[in-house]
């Protein structure tokens, strides 16, 4: 018995005005871990560092996300980043008074979040022994 | 009893003046940002879960308890409100909007002799 996942986070993030793919995934990414306060390791007498972090990003430039940055929000634990295509991006309104349609860069960015927890964990196979 | 984990949500009601539905939808917020995926890999059951239901709002008196606590899918959920939250009056449009506050703590009676790391 191996990799046990014990729990799912999820968030969203947005970049409202710099089209920043970056910012927007770590803002989801921290909506995600600070909504909730893991305490499992305590609770299975483990480490924080013994947590197995993973963490999934969807955007719509997948390639314009920084994954170090995105990465070194994680606290603790033993953290991974992977970036799919998906979140969503919204054109802004077209401004009338310059007559002319919404560039491609005038949008807002949206990007999900999940981060998978995990312990290399079993049952104790010394159950008892210890009592 | 240990703690596995404190989920944290907002919910309110913006003109009804409804405390319990803000709180309702404070605990939802809370609920549905993470998942106890370890009761599946673990083969652990629900039933035996504390869930621990906190709300804050201003007027901790006018939020109907058994209704938040139908909220809660699982586990034996206890609900306490607090003077907490926040009312954001607007004169001039003469509306009251609520917000309500919400920790839900899920807790297990885990045996940490039962469980070890694997390399």
């Amino acid at each position: 018995m191996a990799k046990k996942k014990v729990a799912m986070e999820l968030g969203m993030g947005t970049s409202l005005r710099r089209q920043d793919y970056t910012k927007a995934a770590i803002r989801a990414l921290q909506d995600a871990l600070w909504h909730n306060s893991l305490t499992m390791a305590d609770a299975f007498g483990f480490s924080r560092e013994d947590m197995i972090v993973e963490v999934e990003i969807g955007v719509q430039k997948p390639e314009a996300v920084d994954i170090e940055a995105v990465k070194a929000i994680l606290p603790y634990g033993k953290g991974s980043v992977i970036v799919v295509h998906g979140g969503l991006d919204i054109a802004k309104p077209a401004d009338k008074s310059l007559g002319k349609p919404p560039a491609d860069t005038d949008k807002t960015v949206i990007a999900n979040a999940a981060v998978n927890v995990f312990f290399n964990m079993q049952p104790a196979t010394n159950k008892g022994a210890s009592a | 009893m240990k703690r596995l984990i404190l989920e944290m949500g907002t919910g309110n009601d913006l003109y009804g003046e409804d405390y319990t539905k803000a709180a309702c939808r404070a605990v939802q917020d809370a609920l549905h940002h993470s998942s106890l995926v370890l009761f599946r890999s673990l083969g652990l059951s629900h039933e035996d879960m504390q869930v621990n239901v906190t709300i804050g709002v201003q007027k901790p008196d006018s939020v109907d308890t058994k209704i938040v606590a139908d909220e809660l899918p699982r586990g034996n959920a206890v609900v306490t409100v607090v003077k907490g939250g926040l009312d954001v009056h607007d004169k001039d449009n003469d509306t009251c909007s609520v917000i309500a506050t919400a920790a839900v703590e899920a807790c297990l009676d885990i045996n940490p002799d039962d469980w070890e790391l694997t390399r």
